[in-house]
């Protein structure tokens, strides 16, 4: 598929990127997270689209997965309006806090915090510790 | 002649009754007793049961959250020794209490300490039975359970499947058991050894309720050794702000600690780059007594708002490709629409272990981010991007 972007065409392998997608929304939606972190390198090394195109629209097709995830949930039974209605002031409020921050601290610094943290994490799941 | 036979026979009868039900009575059908030294207590506590019961029996105590029941679910997908099939069956119910033990008689401590060993892979049918516990259990067995047949192509299609007949009385007890076993995950948790009999059939039990339980009236019924039961004794759990019951978790819980947690997270996610759900989910499950389904189902929401922002910034300046946007959105749509039905089937140790794998690979993927190769190509791309960026802005402001 042809995609143009700011003046320049781009060719996009829809196929890698649809089931890619697929797969990442089943596993994202089964785990209940948003799947940003794997769509990324998704579109970017698997369907080669350089990264200015993929910030916007890789947020746009996980909106899809959001909102969809979040219905089925719904009718399953699986939403408690208590606890989203603490955490979701949370949210909100981290979002504005966050950027703040951000500014501040080297990514590089907090990506690799965030690696080591992720495999503590990771291993007291599969409990190993 | 034919009526006096009948007569007779009616005669018999009555007189074997009479003669035979007062023996019945003594022997065993004396109701036992109990009463309760409180009947409200706050976020947990412990209550003093004592009471009475013929000598010489076991007494075990049932006590269950009256007012409050919880959704249980189950997926039979263990090999059946028997037939050599998988079943393939998801077992629910939505009356499931939110608290439920049956406490045995303290004499049977070595006992129940044997089977606390099996660890994760204890059976409730068998402990009950070990324990001599099986008249006790009475309440989780009329709870009403529908069965699902599933298959491949339901769990495909998003559905739980193909809802079965009504379950006989006998097989939805033995199901029931095993509802009350994933619905409560820790034998400890269902049953405990601390009622003291005494030889003249007196008994005490110090009952600890934990703290985080749910709201709401409690009873508790003795049941002797003979499946004799003395009528409940009533006493309520009270909890107040900003504690508070979840509907879905089946637990009260001080709301404080969620919010902080989510706060602390989604912070460190928009430094990283990533959502909050990969650390908010792993997180929740393992610190708080929340079912992985409603985790996941409530989590999932919360991030929907941000996402919207996003897309709404990023668009103001003309910096989604729609096109590409939405046909790969499409492909999520079907997989956001399977996999929640999915989150069902799986055990919460299925859950941890996936997720922990995931997280594995997220690690990975954010070492990969920080390479020398990655960080270069990336500098020359966030060029681009700010560029880019500052001339759809350019743009933007030109049209206004």
């Amino acid at each position: 598929m042809k995609v143009e972007f700011w003046g320049q065409e781009f060719e996009a392998n829809m196929i890698v990127g649809c089931i890619g997608g697929f797969l990442i929304a089943v596993m994202s939606s089964m785990f209940g997270f948003g799947g940003g972190p794997f769509m990324v390198p998704l579109m970017t090394v698997g369907m080669r689209m350089p990264m200015y195109i993929v910030v916007g629209s890789s947020l746009l097709a996980i909106f899809f997965n959001t909102s969809m995830s979040s219905i089925r949930h719904f009718q399953f039974g699986n939403f408690d309006l208590i606890l989203f209605l603490c955490m979701f002031p949370a949210a909100l409020l981290g979002g504005y806090i966050g950027p703040q921050i951000a500014k501040r601290v080297s990514p590089i610094v907090v990506k690799r915090v965030a690696c080591v943290g992720l495999i503590l994490l990771g291993l007291k799941l599969l409990g190993l510790y | 002649m034919k009526k006096k036979v009948k007569l007779l026979k009616m005669v018999i009868v009555l007189a074997a009754w009479v003669l035979l039900a007062p023996g019945a009575f003594a022997q065993g059908q004396e109701v036992p007793t109990l009463q309760i030294d409180k009947t409200s207590l706050n976020n947990g506590g412990v209550i003093k049961v004592t009471g009475r019961a013929p000598a010489g029996q076991p007494v075990y105590l049932e006590v269950w959250a009256a007012d409050k029941s919880v959704r249980a679910n189950r997926f039979d997908n263990k090999r059946d020794p028997k037939t050599g099939q998988i079943p393939y069956i998801f077992y629910l119910t939505y009356d499931m209490p939110a608290y439920y033990k049956i406490f045995v008689p303290a004499d049977q401590k070595e006992k129940f300490a044997e089977l606390l060993k099996t660890g994760k892979n204890w059976s409730y049918s068998e402990a009950l039975k070990e324990l001599g516990a099986e008249a006790a259990y009475n309440v989780p067995a009329g709870m009403q359970i529908d069965s699902f047949k599933a298959s491949l192509m339901a769990s495909v299609i998003g559905s739980r499947g193909k809802l079965l007949e009504p379950l006989s009385d006998q097989e939805n007890k033995k199901r029931s058991m095993q509802l009350v076993k994933s619905r409560f995950k820790d034998l400890d948790k269902v049953m405990g050894s601390d009622v003291i009999v005494n030889p003249d059939g007196t008994f005490t039990a110090d009952i600890n309720i934990r703290t985080g339980l749910a709201p709401g009236d409690y009873k508790i019924v003795a049941v002797t050794g003979d499946n004799v039961k003395s009528s409940p004794a009533v006493f309520e759990n009270k909890i107040s702000f900003p504690r508070v019951y979840l509907k879905t978790a089946g637990t009260s819980q001080n709301i404080l600690w969620p919010f902080l947690l989510a706060l602390g997270v989604t912070i460190f996610g928009v430094l990283m780059g990533a959502g909050g759900g990969f650390i908010l989910n792993p997180l929740l499950v393992s610190l708080f007594p929340l079912p992985h389904t409603v985790v996941a189902g409530t989590v999932t929401p919360t991030v929907l708002f941000s996402q919207g922002s996003g897309i709404y910034n990023y668009s103001k300046i003309k910096f989604i490709n729609w096109k590409l946007g939405i046909g790969i959105g499409c492909a999520m749509l079907l997989g956001a629409f399977i996999g929640p039905k999915l989150t069902e089937l799986i055990t919460l140790d299925q859950f941890k272990f996936a997720f922990g794998w995931i997280l594995l690979v997220l690690a990975g993927l954010m070492y990969w981010q920080t390479t020398a190769g990655y960080l270069s190509k990336n500098k020359k791309e966030q060029a681009i991007l700010k560029e880019f960026k500052r001339r759809a802005e350019e743009a933007a402001k030109a049209k206004q």
